[in-house]
């Protein structure tokens, strides 16, 4: 079953002087098994959202319904919260073990499962987000790199087999292989675990790659949802809504405003450049 | 200014970060720094204040040794650096506080100060939130806030270590031109280390660092032309460099050496729109 989200509103310090609404009348569907694009500007409300997949904000008014589970009540928002895994935009603030192997294993741990089922997990873990176990397991969290806690931090959720999975920048800070080989690592164990994924990230680049749906949020409302085709042939109005569309389709865009035409929902240079081709091919035709 | 002479550096767990390492920056270069994840740049950037010091090799600051005890606070008043975490900087609850704690600590007197305080503010465009609490900015604005109270001491050399890399697009893009203004009007030598290729465009040298050395030098046209070079290293060309590849390779377009979305795009219309 899926997430559903109906006609959800949250308000930060509801009813004081200070209350501030980060969520308006938000509804949305997270399939089973689909890969969810979440993009908006600082502040548009993105994290307040996902903080709202797993329970750790309940609405101020509408519904979050998480595989059935109703997450405002307290006994099914527990069942709910276990079928979501999420990870932090900053590792550090999310391991705290004293051995790579301990870190992993504290959510199986948590879920009594036995120690052979925890060790097993943990070992696939390690592997999918390409950690080897001799190397790492019995090492601090403190000693690694800034992308090695990453992978380390996501170990520990997948090990718990969510069924949804929530990212908050997973790329953040890494440098281009790092990220490629992160996104590499989602799509893997999206279809070995079978999970849908959630993910936030500034850079449309990385989002144009992988999801199948895309969600816009504007000023805590949804500005927009679609493909990403769809949703970046808009990449002017992205732009000036301070973000960053895929530079392919800014491209597009910068070229058919110089007389360029060019079809529309272009977002990757292979389909700019194939498109660049044709053009040039019907022109010399004609 | 920056002097790197045959440095190398170890960390107490035997791991070695940087391996005869030699490079100088002239006096209001703005340089870009960039390599993978643990190529050691960052290691490098604490080495031009002293917060790390050489293991072999030495490096100077306007002719200051930073292993000289004597000179650190010197060495640390004309280099200041920015790192990538901004809620590990702001030490304070109001912002003018905030960016008033260096020059503070320095021993800038009062007066002095309070103007000192009011044009780094200026500078980075935050002089609206003097009076507000920094945990309550985006990122991107603790980033300025930051970076201003490194300009408060008036350093002669701003080192950002990734500063812009946990910023959305647009705090990223304010950073970069706040630093390019400060780099260009008050001829602030300027050191960046990033991973996005796109921040190099533009700068005056870029320096390329793989496992703990040097691998390649040049100006951003230099460097991005050796594409498959920085593959191989885990890196990357800007979007613009990547597009420019395909074009030349499926016989398109010959774009030379355009690197913005701008400049590839006025090329490109160049040699398919002709009439």
């Amino acid at each position: 079953m899926p997430i559903v989200i109906e006609k959800l509103t949250y308000t930060y310090q509801s009813g004081s002087v200070n209350a501030f609404t980060a969520l308006k009348d938000i509804d949305l569907t997270i399939k089973d098994g689909e890969f969810v694009g979440l993009i908006g500007h600082t502040g548009s409300g993105k994290s307040t959202l996902i903080q709202q997949l797993n329970g750790l904000m309940q609405p101020t008014s509408g519904r979050v319904i998480v595989d059935g589970y109703d997450m405002s009540d307290k006994k099914q928002r527990a069942k709910g919260r276990s079928l979501v895994g999420m990870v932090f935009q900053y590792p550090d603030y999310q391991l705290f073990d004293e051995t790579v192997y301990k870190d992993i294993s504290f959510g199986p741990r948590n879920m009594k499962l036995d120690n052979d089922e925890i060790d097993r997990r943990v070992r696939e873990a390690m592997r999918l987000v390409g950690l080897d176990f001799d190397e790492f397991a019995e090492k601090s969290p403190f000693e690694l790199s800034g992308g090695e806690k990453r992978r380390t931090a996501l170990a520990g959720i997948i090990a718990m087999y969510p069924k949804y999975l929530v990212l908050d920048e997973p790329m953040a800070g890494l440098d281009p292989a790092g990220r490629r080989a992160v996104l590499e690592m989602i799509d893997g164990f999206r279809s070995q675990l079978g999970c849908a994924v959630v993910m936030v990230s500034h850079s449309m680049d990385d989002i144009a790659r992988s999801a199948e749906k895309v969600v816009v949020l504007r000023d805590g409302r949804i500005f927009t949802c679609g493909t990403p085709q769809e949703i970046f042939s808009l990449a002017d109005e992205l732009y000036e809504m301070g973000l960053e569309p895929p530079f392919a389709a800014r491209m597009a865009s910068d070229l058919r405003r110089r007389g360029l035409l060019l079809p529309h929902g272009i977002y990757t240079n292979e389909a700019l450049a194939a498109a660049l081709a044709e053009y040039k091919g019907g022109r010399g035709n004609a | 200014m920056l002097s790197v002479r045959n440095v190398s550096f170890s960390y107490d767990n035997g791991s070695r970060a940087l391996n005869d390492v030699s490079l100088d920056i002239d006096r209001g270069e703005f340089v870009c720094i960039v390599g993978h994840n643990g190529s050691g740049k960052s290691t490098l950037a604490k080495m031009f204040n002293g917060l790390l010091l050489p293991t072999e090799g030495s490096v100077t600051v306007d002719g200051m040794d930073t292993a000289d005890d004597e000179k650190m606070l010197d060495i640390r008043r004309l280099v200041g650096i920015v790192f990538q975490n901004p809620d590990n900087q702001i030490v304070t609850t109001v912002v003018r506080e905030d960016v008033a704690f260096g020059p503070e600590n320095l021993g800038v007197p009062p007066d002095i100060m309070a103007v000192r305080v009011d044009e780094a503010l200026k500078a980075v465009g935050m002089e609206s939130y003097a009076e507000s609490a920094p945990h309550m900015l985006s990122g991107g604005q603790k980033q300025r806030i930051a970076i201003a109270g490194m300009l408060a001491m008036e350093p002669q050399v701003l080192i950002l270590d990734e500063a812009t890399a946990m910023l959305d697009p647009m705090g990223r893009r304010d950073i970069l031109n706040i630093v390019r203004e400060l780099n260009k009007q008050k001829g602030i030598t300027v050191v960046m280390i990033t991973q996005y290729m796109e921040e190099a465009v533009g700068t005056d040298r870029m320096i390329v660092m793989n496992d703990g050395s040097i691998v390649m030098e040049g100006t951003p046209a230099k460097v991005f032309a050796r594409g498959d070079e920085l593959r191989a290293i885990g890196l990357d060309v800007p979007p613009a460099v990547e597009l420019r590849e395909l074009l030349k390779q499926m016989d398109v377009a010959d774009c030379g050496d355009a690197m913005t979305l701008q400049e590839l795009s006025a090329s490109i219309c160049r040699s398919l729109l002709k009439n």
